[in-house]
Order: C-alpha cells, then sequence, then structure tokens
C-alpha cells in the first residue's frame, strides 16, 4: 500500500475536442507508463466507437507511477470522466474518487457550458480544481484572456496556470507537478470499517465483473467477504490489483485513499451500480457514502430487428451488452407490426446511438428503432398512476384525467450574437425563460425550464447550428409536470401501424402528423396500388398523403440473351424486399422508420 | 430418341456480336465501338470464324436453327464481313435449311446491294432500328438517319426478297408525348412490317442521356406506362399479337431465336460482349474487342463470366423468363421438372389476378399487359415464395 501523503487522486474535466484524451496521453507518457508503440491510440478511450467519436463513453482509471521534483516517487490516480451530457451521474460518481480535477480550458474557445456544469460538479464535491490552459500553439489562443474568464466565471485562481500543448507535448512537466503539489493527498483510516466507493464496472468474461473503486475507509484484501451496501450483493474477494495502461496489476491489499480493482466472481454489473459503497460483511460500516442513486434510463425506444426471425439473436446481443452497461434496460415488447422486439431505455439519444451502432456493429443486426420517448406519468380516472414507457402502453385518452411530462432544467452558453438564435430555439421547443447572465463581455448563459422531450430530439444539433458550433449544453430532470398530451397513430393503407405511434405536445400534433406523412411517402415504395398514409389522434384523421400506385416495373429490354444481367437486377429487389417490414399489404423499409425520427433536418 | 433409333439434335441458336457502329446512340449502353477501321474489322471477323470452328469441332449432336447478327449495327459492318462469318457457321455446325436468320440494320447502311447479298446467302430476316417517326427526336438521340431513311429502307428490304420484317421502336423517348407516339405506331404500321418491338426507354448509367436526364423533358413512369398500355391495344388492332413484354407478330411470325432465351432453350454467342447457355453453363465473352482477337488468335482466354446453373437457379429462371412471355408458366411442367410446389406461386398469382395483373386457369398463368409493366415487382414476389418452398421430394 502506498503512503496517503504519497497518493493524489485527481480527474481531467475538459470541453469534448479540448483535448482531455492527448493531455491524459502525454501525462502517461511523461511517467513513462506507455511505452512508445502505444502512442498510436489514445489509451484511456478503449472502446473503437469512443474513439471514432472522439468521446469517452465510460469512465476508466489508471495509476502513474511519478518522480517529483522534490525527489519524492508518488502514485497518480487518474480517474477518466465520460465527456457527455448523457452521463452526469457517472461524471459526478468518478469526481467523488478524487481530491482534485485538472481543468482543460482552450485557450482560443474559452470555458463553455459542458465544462463548466462539470467544474461544478467538482466544486460541489469539494475538489481542488486546477485550470491548465490548453492548445496555446494555435494562432487564435488568447491565454491571458482565458485566464481572466476562469477567474470570473468560476471564481477560482488561475493567474498561475500552466499554458500547455497536449498536442505537442509542451509544458506536461508543469501540470504534473502542480498536480503533486496542489491536489490534497486522501485521507482515511486504514483501519477502520471499509467503505470503498465504486466508480465504474466492466464485465470480463473470465474473472467476472471488475469493480473500480476508491477506498474511503479500511483495506480490501483476497479472501474477504464484501457486501454491496444498496443492491446487498455478497461476494468474497478474489483479487485487488491497480489499474495501468498496459493491464492490470494485483496487489496484497488497497487501503484508504487508493484507487484500484476488485474482482470476486461476480456475474453480473446490476450488482456493482456505479455510486454504491462496498463494506466488509465482518466488520461493516455504519453508513454507506453519500451520493448514490440508481440510475435510471431517461429515453426509451422499441428496438427490433429488422428480419423477425433475428429476435434470438437481439436477445442474446442485448444480454451481452447488459452485462457491461447498467444504465441500459431492456425489456420485452411485442408489436403487433413489428412482432417480438424490446423496449429499451437509455440514458440519452447519445446513449441509445451508441447501444444501436454497437449491436449493428459487433452483432452484426440490422435495427428497426421505433421513434424515442421520454416516460409520462398518467393519472387515469380511477385515481391509477401509470408511468408510460412506450406509446403501445398509452391509455385511451378518455380514461386519463392527468398527464404529466418528465422537465428538466437546461443551462444554455454561447456567445451573445446568438441569443436571438437560442431564444427563438428554446421557444419553439416549449422552453420556459428562466434568466440570462453575462459570463464575460462576449458569452451569455441562458437558463430555461423545458420539457425533456424536447431536448432529446436533436435539441443538440439544432442548437449548434444555430450558433455556429458555438452554443453547449447541459440539463438536469426536475420532475413531472401537467402537460395536454395526446397519442398520434401512423395508418397505412387504413390499418395502424402501432410501431410507427408516438406520444406528443398536442399543439405540436398538425405540423408534425404533415410533416410524418410526407417524409413517409418519400421512403415508402410505390406498390401496385395505392398507399394512404394517415395521421391520426384517436379516431380523427389529421393528415394525410397518398403514395400514387406503382405503374412500371419492368425490364423492358431482356436481349442478347443476357440473363445474368436481370438475374442480378431481380437479386436485389428481392434483397430489398427482405430487408422490408410488410404491415398488411403495405412494405415498409426500415430507412423509414429512421426518417421519421429525423424529423428537424430540413 | 427419333422413330428409327437414331439421337434427335438439339436445337441450338447462334448469335453473332458485331461491335460496329457508324456513331453511337445517346441512350445505348451496348457494347459497339465507332471507328471504321477496315484492319480491325477484318481481324474481327477472323477471330469470329475462327472462334465458331473451335466452337463447331466441340459440339455434335447440334441442329443450328436459328442464327441472330446482333449489335452494333451489323449491316454497317457490312454483306461480305456477315456472308464469311454466316459460312464459316455453315462449315462448322449443321444448320437446318429452315433455320431463322437475322441480322439488325439501320436504315442508314441498308444499300439494295447489301440486301441483296445478304438475302442470296440464305438471311431471311432483318430487324430494323427505326425507334421513332419524328426526326427531331431522331436528331437528340444521336440516330444516324431520319424517319424518310427508313421508310425507303423498308422498300429496299423487300424489293431485296425478305419476307420477314422486323422493326424496334423506342417509347418513352426525350420530349415524346403519348400521341407523338401513336402517331410513330400508326405510321410504322403502314410500313406493314410482320414484327415489331417496342422498347420502354431505359436511361442507363453511362450512357450521354444519363448524365443530361434531368433536362431531357423525359416522360416519367407514369407515362411510359401509358404508352406501353397503349401500344399493346393498338397493335392488337391492327392484328399483332403479343407474345412477349415488348414483342408483336403476325401469327406466326414470331422470332425464334429471341423465343429460345425466354423459354430456357440453347445459345451459342460469338464476338466480344455475346452470352451463351450452353451444356448446362452460361457464360459471357470479355466485352473488348482487341481481348477477344487477342485472345482467339493467341489461344487464350477470352470469357468473362462462366457459371453452372443449378436445377433450384433454373427454376428461379424458368419463371423470370416465361413470365415474359403470353405462353407463361405451366403447373405441371413446372413441378415435374424442378420437383418445387406450383401451389403457393399460384396462391400469390390468384391476388395478382384478382388485379387484373395476371390471368390463369387449370395450372397456366401468364401476366396480363398490366402485369407485364410490373413484372418485376411480381417476379421479385414469386422468387422470395420460391426460395422458402420446401422440394416436393427429392432429385435421385
Amino acid at each position: 500500500m502506498t503512503e496517503l501523503s504519497k497518493i493524489r487522486n485527481f480527474s481531467i474535466i475538459a470541453h469534448i475536442d479540448h483535448g482531455k484524451s492527448t493531455l491524459a496521453d502525454r501525462l502517461l507518457e511523461e511517467c513513462n507508463a506507455i511505452e512508445q508503440r502505444h502512442r498510436a491510440e489514445q489509451i484511456l478511450d478503449s472502446m473503437e466507437l469512443e474513439q471514432e467519436r472522439g468521446i469517452t463513453i465510460k469512465a476508466t482509471a489508471a495509476t502513474l507511477t511519478y518522480t517529483a521534483d522534490d525527489g519524492e516517487t508518488y502514485a497518480l490516480n487518474l480517474i477518466d470522466t465520460p465527456g457527455h451530457v448523457d452521463f452526469n451521474y457517472e461524471v459526478s460518481r468518478s469526481l467523488a474518487a478524487c481530491e482534485g480535477a485538472v481543468l482543460v480550458v482552450d485557450a482560443s474557445q474559452g470555458v463553455e457550458a459542458q465544462t463548466l456544469a462539470n467544474t461544478y460538479l467538482a466544486i460541489d464535491a469539494g475538489l481542488e480544481v486546477l485550470p491548465v490552459i490548453n492548445k496555446i500553439d494555435l494562432p487564435s489562443a488568447r491565454p491571458a484572456e482565458v485566464k481572466a474568464e476562469v477567474e470570473d466565471i468560476i471564481g477560482i485562481p488561475a493567474e498561475d496556470s500552466p499554458e500547455i500543448s497536449a498536442k505537442n507535448g509542451i509544458n506536461i512537466h508543469s501540470v504534473l507537478e502542480m498536480i503533486v503539489k496542489d491536489v490534497p493527498a486522501p485521507t482515511g483510516d486504514r483501519n477502520g470499517p471499509l467503505q470503498a466507493l465504486i466508480f465504474d464496472s466492466q464485465y470480463d468474461s473470465y474473472r467476472g465483473v471488475i469493480v473500480y473503486t476508491r477506498i474511503k475507509q479500511g483495506t480490501v484484501r483476497p479472501g474477504m467477504d464484501i457486501k454491496m451496501m444498496a443492491t446487498g450483493a455478497m461476494y468474497k474477494v478474489v483479487e485487488v490489483g491497480t489499474m495501468h495502461p498496459t493491464g492490470l496489476k494485483s496487489c496484497d491489499a488497497l487501503g484508504a485513499g487508493e484507487v484500484g480493482y476488485i474482482t470476486a466472481s461476480i456475474k453480473t454489473v446490476q450488482d456493482t451500480q456505479v455510486g454504491d459503497t462496498i463494506t466488509s460483511v465482518e466488520n461493516p460500516a455504519a453508513e454507506p457514502l453519500p451520493g448514490y442513486r440508481e440510475v435510471q434510463p431517461m429515453v426509451f425506444s422499441g428496438v427490433y430487428p429488422a428480419d423477425g426471425a433475428k429476435y434470438q439473436d437481439l436477445r442474446e446481443a442485448l444480454e451481452k451488452l447488459k452485462l457491461n452497461d447498467a444504465s441500459m434496460s431492456y425489456e420485452l415488447e411485442s408489436s403487433i407490426a413489428l412482432g417480438f422486439g424490446f423496449r429499451c431505455g437509455f440514458l440519452g439519444l447519445l446513449h441509445m446511438e451508441i447501444i444501436q451502432e454497437r449491436l449493428e456493429r459487433e452483432y452484426n443486426l440490422d435495427l428497426i428503432t421505433t421513434a424515442p420517448n421520454v416516460v409520462y406519468r398518467i393519472t387515469k380516472n380511477n385515481g391509477e398512476v401509470m408511468m408510460v414507457y412506450t406509446p403501445l402502453d398509452y391509455p385511451d385518452p378518455m380514461e386519463i384525467q392527468l398527464a404529466e411530462e418528465p422537465f428538466a432544467k437546461v443551462n444554455l452558453i454561447a456567445p451573445q450574437e446568438y441569443v436571438g438564435n437560442i431564444m427563438d430555439l428554446a421557444q419553439q421547443r416549449r422552453g420556459e425563460f428562466k434568466d440570462m447572465v453575462y459570463l464575460d463581455a462576449n458569452r451569455v448563459e441562458l437558463h430555461y425550464e423545458m420539457p425533456l422531450n424536447e431536448i432529446i430530439y436533436d435539441f443538440f444539433d439544432a442548437l449548434k447550428s444555430r450558433t455556429r458550433g458555438y452554443g453547449s449544453l447541459d440539463y438536469e430532470l426536475i420532475g413531472y409536470r401537467p402537460s395536454r398530451l395526446v397519442k398520434l397513430d401512423i395508418l397505412l393503407n387504413g390499418d395502424v401501424v402501432d410501431a410507427l405511434s408516438f406520444i406528443l405536445f398536442a399543439d405540436n400534433a398538425y405540423p408534425r402528423a404533415r410533416k410524418i406523412c410526407e417524409k413517409l411517402k418519400d421512403n415508402i415504395p410505390r406498390a401496385q396500388f395505392e398507399i394512404p398514409i394517415q395521421a391520426a389522434i384517436g379516431g380523427k384523421i389529421i393528415a394525410r398523403e397518398t403514395i400514387k400506385a406503382l405503374r412500371k416495373d419492368v425490364l423492358a429490354k431482356c436481349y442478347g440473351g443476357d440473363i445474368t444481367r436481370k438475374k442480378k437486377l431481380l437479386e436485389k429487389q428481392k434483397e430489398g424486399k427482405k430487408r422490408m417490414r410488410t404491415f398488411g399489404t403495405v412494405s415498409v423499409p426500415s430507412e423509414a422508420f429512421m426518417a421519421v425520427l429525423k424529423l428537424d433536418e430540413d | 430418341m427419333g422413330i428409327f433409333g437414331r439421337k434427335e439434335k438439339t436445337p441450338l441458336g447462334i448469335y453473332i456480336h458485331v461491335p460496329f457502329c457508324r456513331s453511337k446512340c445517346q441512350y445505348c449502353d451496348f457494347y459497339s465501338l465507332t471507328d471504321k477501321d477496315d484492319r480491325l474489322m477484318e481481324d474481327y471477323m477472323d477471330a469470329v470464324c475462327e472462334h465458331i470452328k473451335e466452337a463447331g469441332q466441340r459440339s455434335p449432336g447440334y441442329l443450328v436453327d436459328t442464327v441472330y447478327f446482333g449489335g452494333g449495327t451489323p449491316s454497317f459492318f457490312g454483306a461480305d464481313g456477315m456472308a464469311a462469318i454466316l459460312t464459316a457457321i455453315r462449315r462448322s455446325f449443321e444448320v437446318s435449311g429452315s433455320a431463322e436468320i437475322t441480322f439488325e440494320a439501320n436504315p442508314d447502311s441498308v444499300s439494295t446491294r447489301l440486301l441483296r447479298r445478304l438475302r442470296s446467302e440464305g438471311f431471311n430476316r432483318v430487324s430494323l432500328g427505326i425507334q421513332c417517326d419524328d426526326d427531331r427526336i431522331l436528331k437528340q438521340i444521336g440516330r444516324p438517319h431520319n424517319y424518310e431513311q427508313a421508310v425507303q429502307a423498308v422498300k429496299n428490304i423487300r424489293s431485296a426478297g425478305f419476307k420477314n420484317l422486323s422493326v424496334d421502336l423506342i417509347y418513352g423517348l426525350p420530349g415524346q408525348t403519348l400521341e407523338g407516339w401513336q402517331k410513330t405506331l400508326r405510321n410504322v404500321m403502314e410500313l406493314r412490317p410482320e414484327h415489331i418491338s417496342c422498347y420502354g426507354l431505359k436511361v442507363e448509367e453511362g450512357t450521354p442521356l444519363y448524365e443530361c436526364r434531368d433536362y431531357s423533358n423525359l416522360p416519367d413512369d407514369d407515362m411510359q406506362a401509358d404508352m406501353y398500355l397503349s401500344t399493346v391495344e393498338i397493335l392488337r388492332s391492327k392484328g399483332f399479337r403479343q407474345y412477349e413484354i415488348s414483342n408483336f407478330a403476325r401469327r406466326g411470325y414470331e422470332s425464334r431465336h429471341n423465343m429460345k432465351y425466354w423459354t430456357g432453350g440453347e445459345y451459342l454467342g460469338f464476338g466480344p460482349d455475346a452470352s451463351s447457355d450452353f451444356a448446362g453453363k452460361r457464360f459471357k465473352i470479355i466485352r473488348d474487342l482487341h481481348g477477344y482477337i487477342d485472345g482467339i488468335q493467341n489461344k487464350g482466354a477470352v470469357l468473362d463470366e462462366v457459371e453452372e446453373i443449378s436445377d433450384r437457379e433454373r427454376a428461379g429462371e424458368y419463371l423470370m423468363m416465361r413470365l415474359r412471355t403470353v405462353q407463361g408458366i405451366d403447373r405441371e411442367e413446372y413441378e415435374k421438372r424442378f420437383l418445387l410446389p406450383f401451389k403457393p406461386l399460384e396462391e400469390a398469382l390468384e391476388q395478382y389476378r384478382q388485379r387484373g395483373h395476371a390471368l390463369g386457369a387449370e395450372g397456366r398463368w401468364r401476366l396480363t399487359a398490366e402485369g407485364f409493366l410490373l413484372s418485376n415487382t411480381i417476379l421479385t414476389e414469386l422468387l422470395l415464395i420460391q426460395e422458402n418452398s420446401e422440394p416436393l421430394a427429392k432429385r435421385r
């Protein structure tokens, strides 16, 4: 075990693209933790998808051994945090495992909303926040101004902050020295009852779940009986150790102040919820560590195999993904139109896209995903309160006494010139303006309260496009509020296609219904008969389009005996038809479902 | 077996691809070259003759009953070359005395001399590419002739003694109207052909027309459908029976060569880009004249694709090709030949019958004109049904 005074636990807070992963890599290099041949990849973003999207989806950690200018050798535990608004809770738990945070600020762009949100999380968690000004090599860098901005906006000293370029390896040493000097050493009684904070876990098919933890009090050793205080699950510890960029390194014990891993033949990550406290069965802690929250998926969508026969494959893929992702949920769902599938819950749309992409890529599945929705709370006339996760369960309007939808507090930051655009957008999305604060002469933070539903539909993209990419956003749920909701049904050739139904705010129903009908018209191929597309609320049709009957689909010339060519053509057409789902007599390609999701593109 | 116990010969069609044209039409994606290079034409002719000789040695037991010179523009290639190739065929294969021997011609390259010569060599059918009677459109699509030349060509063809004339027409051309097309049909009727092929224009990728498709004032699919249905109607009223999606003939004048393609007959193709279906294999010659000549001269490879066709695939082709014709498909023949159930197909066809797209009774089914127009859609469904059906019995 490392002496408490020689341990520093810290994380890095940065806006997407502001160089967090690059800085992490440079720190690891400076400590010789990575061999040169590993340099090509950014070590902490281990998933292929993370690398492609340039964001960190799951938290990870690494211990760096650093010999400082004072001649002492320190164990620096870097705990990486996810970088997207969907993963706020995970960020808060990672921060709770640290005593300090390095705040990376882009020398030309300054402080952004997401950074600000995470910085406040860090400050609230009692962390020492240490700003670092990055990208000073850029011609547009304005380090002095940005430092002043940090002091003004966040209210922490930045005058002596290192000015670095993670990309070019400039001044990395000063960052390490700052960590040693300014991040407080951890405290904690290594002989007290065990309190270990779970900040992440990962399923490994050989060892079972690997729990990433920060020991707050006591000591954990192999052979010890442990208990997860929130889930109640009990296990016997098999191995403990520390994480290194090159892999895991086992050790005899982890004591208070240390960051490391525990394995205990744990079968599922459900038992090792992020934020939960591990204690000893023999000498349990009186209280769990504060801040645990059961992770609640906020966005739900139906996930179906494009080919109905692949249902079992989808189930197996979801089971495997779930092993490693406690924040995703799935439940069997059956749609008249699509057959068997799953209602899956996600933290947000990004999380949803990531899961979908992983299902399609890693498990080679073609999926049909229905429009995502939030969870509505419906009080029926008989007093029964129900949470509605899917439009399939939405009760008859006659039975509804009160309909409520979740609201969120939204913080938006952008240069002042875009305030008008942002206000228009927020208003369109039913945002209720709260206040507006000038962060500096140029930048403004706006606060709104807005239905979550309006945020999950491409709000972030819309914000980006209206602020030329300068706008940033974070949000937090604040509870349910009464709303006027309706369920919109789509009828193809007179039959309701339940998988296309969704719940929305009544005033949006007409324009949205019209748009959906148009989109479907463009995406459903003409058939041998006319296909009416209708949108209806209850029994009332509110929009209609017609797909004209297909009259010509023929290869007029089949000539010179080139039958192979004709065969190939029909083969292609056949494969296309296989990818379509047939509803009654209408064939709908899976792209049509996607098109309905992307209504605000044009 | 014949009545004297002698094995009867298998009928065979021969196709010669002649890859030369005076100029390239805007819509055409067939393989042809436009430089008139006497040396190249001669090398081509020698290569085809040599190729025929080789093939003939390997193919005893066949009786050639159709020969078809297509292109390209065989009439532009010239009578001497065609005569030489036909002679090579006769030397290497047994050619039936009643064989149908066709050549394709364009109105600008059918001199009386050429026609007389070919008639005397034994050619007995001409397929004349007229396409349209509107000179403005002919010019726009890059045809090297006007309608007046087409009228004159028909006169020359008749006076040279050809009793079997087919004309090719295209509907759906740039700027063409329904009325314009109907007028074309009526004018062409006055030329009194025995056979008419009417093709809906398909804008193929890689053609000049494809490049300017967006501003070529092309009739849309619905208009093409109207033109097609009106074609079927007009030609029927003039005594032309539709026997395939795009082909119409006076009784007895159906193209015997083309029928082989649609009914699973065997045929051998010579010349670049020519296709064959022979002895259970389907193959295609490379789409490269120089490579073809070189391959034949040096005994190298000239084939591009060779596929062995399984019974299951033949079953698919049966549907694909037979349903192009009015002969259609037949339960007994289908089940016997492919050992696959006809019933699931029949159930789907019954749906099409109710929509007016198919006609059928007692196990024989064909598509109607409206059905022909949608044949790809219908075939796609039938092929999927076929793919999913269990064989009636295992072939021993």
